[in-house]
């Protein structure tokens, strides 16, 4: 049978490929999965929902230490505070407050202690028409100057809102405006930012960095 | 035309095959069988075989109350298995008379991205792969050209001068085009406007994730993987219960939270407090507020006519 | 009504025993196929076991060369009705059986086509939600449940006309023209529409720009009626070769006038869209940047696309010169169209459409090894489905296999060519 030789041959080559592949496939162990560089899960600060700053509301209602508060355990009833200034009109803060960092308002445009403090009374604070505000009550004071953002705050649009949406499941719970603004020095702090996304198909091609740099 | 030189077949001119070519045949046969039931061994790898009840679950929209319950509770078995912790897995059902609606402040966002990881934490994300619904955009200052937007900024400090931060997320669109191209209504829009995924019915043909115009969906391509201990065990069957390999997620506005009466995961830790949210049915809302006060808000890709229910805005 | 249907399964019995039947260079192509079909077999079994992460598709690039397959051959399939209209409507007696040969490679292109969607599906045990009635079908919202209906539906029509036609002349009967033509007219609309749907599922997606466009449904069906024909052409050429099937090469120059026209329009059409795209200047065009051009340092598809426009230029100077009326040419240029096309509507379609991302960023595609073992297995499978249809419907029209030598033909009922 003349072309027999070659079926022949053909048949014993795929017999032979068909029982190697078999066995390949049965002792093969590799998955085709990809390794992946191993992704650090994201530091618990980050979860976190806590103010950075507490208010004097907080701290009474936490029972925490309201010794900064204890202004006439220094200071003497009756006598208000002097300020002093320097060459530049800069005020002179104390060495005994020496953590207030001074900075509401630029080029120095709120420079006396006593715009907001009562120098009669250190244990509230005064708006400019002399209304005198709890401590408790800070955001009053605030809006005395930052009209438009209080009007935002009281409607729950500027600051922090949390907890309920629908008031008839639960309460909201409101931020104070010292709860993210030092009110010596109110611009809202930057921070180190979480960490990037990791794409799965990372690639290590230089990312040519876009034209817009200020 | 039917040479003997053309004759391809080499089998005798006598019918019948002979004894030799058969059995050459058989044995060419036997291997090929036997490579093709070795070809299939990586199949009994497959760790996540779905039983008979995962296969035949019925549709969401088609579940009564009680069959509802029988899912849930086997979700809740499924779950203990896999994570150790007992979850409650709950359907909840939108409330009447809402409309859900996000604000974001695109004055006060500063870019720290705790907002995406809190949402992956809320809502039982795959960390490996990485699956984060949020991705925030960094825009030079004067230009809402995508393009622009660089993904990866990592500096020592956030905000940065001469740029502004804008998160995406799923913009529950009014016209949404990934509920028009799913085939088969594994994903749909609610009443009060979440679009949700029924994960037990996804097919995971990925062509939602390709209408997405704000690169909102995600796919499972392996099986998710979320550590043990950071498990959040308050679920619901269309919100946050652990997904499966090859279906599709994206933001649900929280479902197992904002049903509940409750803000957003990636509101409430907001430090900045740039991200707003309520019922726009509701004229006392912030959000209302917002949209009846502020001058410009932005519906990301408005041109594409999804009328997005997320509206970004500037205070200063 | 019995005889019929064992008659009927007798056929089917004497037609599969034959496709085990053949010279050595025939048990030596079956069993490379076979060899890609089982590796590609495999590759998939891991798929089902670890997930599309086995891949090279991610969140940003969410299709890939299976999608990009499944688009080149539901065009390929489409294309076999090229060869109907110029025997059914002009009447072209010389192409007559050879609608057989180019409808058969419409099957196996279909059996392809679900074979791709089905390895590209994430969860393909849940298939049956695509069925209407059983599942939820989103008809006729949903442009891939148009896709489901009419490929399946496409498949049935070319399976039942050339089945009949098959049987009819396996039994020596002239067939029935009520029964096949009404289906035959029917097909070459199905044909059309089985591309534009096709076509229909880029161009729905208004928040994918490159796609959003009226040019991708003619474009689609250009290259395909480029690509399908040029395919017959060379496959028709093969069954020459290796059976003793008669083929006249009139035969042959009338499909060439067909790939000819078609890429004449898919040229012009690619004229079109390159102006469109970058005479304008607008933002919409940056997919198209990174195809032709790159974008930031990424620019892996732009040898790809340069040497599609290559092919397909050089093919269509070559199919427009009278060289290419002699085979060879002929050939060279066929093969250049279908390969041009391939890249085309594979890298050039499906790829840029997803980078960058709608939110701008950059993540390119390369397909895995198992990816690409499967896309192989594929094609393996497809060119073994229609080796094995060739082998039964030759014999067939040579009257080599027929009704009445089935019972000399022996105990295993195989016949000698």
């Amino acid at each position: 049978m003349k072309p027999d030789p070659k079926i022949r041959a053909v048949h014993f080559v795929l017999a032979a490929v068909f029982a190697l592949l078999a066995a390949y496939f049965f002792f093969s162990t590799s998955t085709a999965v990809p390794s992946r560089a191993k992704i650090d899960l994201v530091d618990k600060s980050f979860l976190n929902t806590a103010t950075w700053r507490k208010s004097y509301a907080d701290l009474v209602r936490e029972k925490e230490d309201l010794s900064d508060f204890d202004c006439y355990g220094c200071h003497e009833k009756g006598t208000p505070p002097t300020l002093r200034f320097d060459a530049d009109q800069k005020l002179i803060i104390p060495s005994e407050h020496k953590d207030i960092v001074m900075g509401h308002g630029t080029h120095g445009r709120n420079n006396n202690c006593f715009n907001c403090h009562n120098e009669n009374n250190l244990e509230v604070l005064s708006a400019r028409d002399g209304r005198e505000i709890k401590f408790s009550e800070s955001p009053k004071l605030c809006g005395s100057c930052h009209g438009p953002t209080y009007r935002d705050w009281e409607a729950g649009v500027h600051g922090r809102t949390s907890g309920y949406w629908d008031r008839s499941k639960g309460p909201i719970d409101r931020k104070l405006c010292v709860n993210c603004h030092d009110p010596h020095s109110p611009h809202f702090p930057g921070r180190k930012p979480a960490p990037g996304p990791h794409p799965l198909r990372d690639q290590p091609v230089a990312h040519i960095e876009l034209e817009s740099h200020p | 035309m039917s040479t003997p030189e053309n004759q391809p077949n080499g089998e005798p001119e006598t019918p019948g095959m002979s004894r030799r070519s058969f059995l050459r045949n058989s044995a060419v046969f036997a291997t090929g069988l036997a490579a093709m039931a070795a070809s299939l061994r990586p199949l009994f790898e497959t760790t996540d075989f779905p039983s008979s009840e995962q296969f035949l679950q019925k549709y969401y929209k088609e579940l009564n109350p009680e069959e509802m319950q029988k899912v849930l509770t086997r979700i809740e078995g499924e779950v203990e298995r896999q994570y150790g912790i007992r979850p409650h897995v709950r359907d909840y059902k939108p409330m009447d008379g809402v409309e859900y609606v996000y604000c974001l402040n695109l004055t006060r966002c500063i870019g720290c991205r705790k907002c995406v990881h809190a949402c992956v934490a809320e809502n039982n994300q795959s960390r490996d792969p990485e699956i984060q619904y949020i991705r925030v955009l960094r825009m030079p200052h004067g230009s809402l050209d995508i393009e622009k937007a660089e993904h990866n900024y990592a500096p020592e400090q956030v905000p940065e001068k001469g740029y502004f931060y804008m998160p995406v997320q799923c913009q529950q669109c009014h016209n949404p085009p990934c509920v028009k191209v799913c085939p088969v209504h594994a994903t749909w829009q609610e009443t009060d406007g979440i679009t949700v995924v029924d994960y037990n019915w996804c097919i995971g043909c990925r062509y939602c994730e390709a209408a997405c115009p704000y690169w909102a969906r995600r796919f499972n391509f392996t099986k998710p993987s979320i550590p043990k201990d950071r498990i959040n065990p308050e679920m619901s069957y269309l919100g946050n219960r652990p997904r499966m390999k090859g279906v599709m997620e994206k933001c649900h506005f929280c479902i197992q939270r904002t049903r509940a009466g409750r803000y957003p995961a990636c509101l409430e830790v907001c430090p900045a407090g740039a991200r707003k949210f309520g019922n726009i049915l509701d004229p006392e809302s912030e959000v209302s507020r917002i949209l009846k006060t502020k001058r410009v808000f932005i519906q990301l890709k408005e041109e594409m006519g999804t009328s997005p229910r997320f509206f970004y805005y500037f205070d200063v | 009504m019995i005889t019929a249907a064992r008659n009927y399964i007798r056929f089917l019995l004497r037609c599969s025993r034959i496709a085990f039947v053949g010279d050595w260079r025939y048990y030596a192509w079956m069993g490379i196929l076979t060899l890609f079909c089982l590796v590609g077999l495999n590759a998939y079994c891991k798929q089902f076991a670890y997930g599309l992460v086995t891949t090279g598709m991610s969140d940003e690039v969410s299709w890939g060369v299976y999608i990009a397959n499944f688009t080149f051959l539901v065009g390929v399939a489409a294309a076999a009705v090229m060869m109907v209209i110029p025997v059914y409507i002009y009447d072209n007696e010389e192409l007559h059986d050879l609608v057989i040969f180019g409808e058969l490679l419409a099957v196996a292109a279909i059996f392809m086509c679900l074979a791709f969607v089905t390895v590209d599906l994430g969860r393909p045990d849940r298939f049956w939600h695509l069925l209407p009635g059983i599942g939820q079908l989103n008809f006729p919202s949903s442009m891939l449940s148009w896709d489901v209906l009419v490929l399946n539906g496409y498949l049935l029509l070319n399976v039942h006309i050339c089945g009949y036609l098959l049987y009819t002349r396996y039994q020596g009967r002239k067939p029935a023209k009520w029964f096949y033509i009404p289906f035959v007219f029917i097909a070459i609309f199905w044909a059309i529409s089985i591309h534009t749907v096709t076509a229909f599922l880029y161009v729905g997606l208004g928040g994918r720009p490159f796609w959003n466009a009226a040019i991708v449904g003619p474009r689609f069906l250009a290259s395909a009626f480029t690509a399908g024909p040029a395919l017959i052409i060379l496959a028709l050429q093969v069954i020459r070769r290796v059976t003793s099937y008669f083929i006249s090469d009139k035969a042959l120059l009338t499909l060439r006038s067909i790939v000819q026209v078609s890429m004449i329009i898919n040229v012009f059409l690619l004229m079109c869209e390159v102006f469109k795209e970058f005479y304008s200047g607008n933002l919409h065009v940056i997919s198209s940047k990174y195809l032709y051009f790159g974008l930031h340092g990424y620019h892996a598809l732009v040898p790809w696309i340069w040497t599609a426009i290559t092919f397909n230029l050089t093919a269509m100077v070559l199919l427009l010169l009278p060289v290419s009326r002699s085979l060879r040419w002929l050939n060279v240029s066929c093969c250049l169209a279908i390969v041009g096309i391939w890249i085309e509507k594979g890298m050039g379609l499906v790829i840029p459409g997803f980078i960058p991302t709608p939110l701008g960023a950059v993540i390119e595609y390369f397909p895995s090894l198992n990816e690409s073992l499967i896309c192989f297995g594929i094609w393996a499978f497809g060119m073994l489905c229609y080796t094995i249809f060739l082998r039964m419907a030759v014999p067939i029209l040579q009257g080599k296999l027929l009704k009445s030598n089935e019972d000399e033909a022996g105990a295993l009922g195989v016949i000698c060519k």
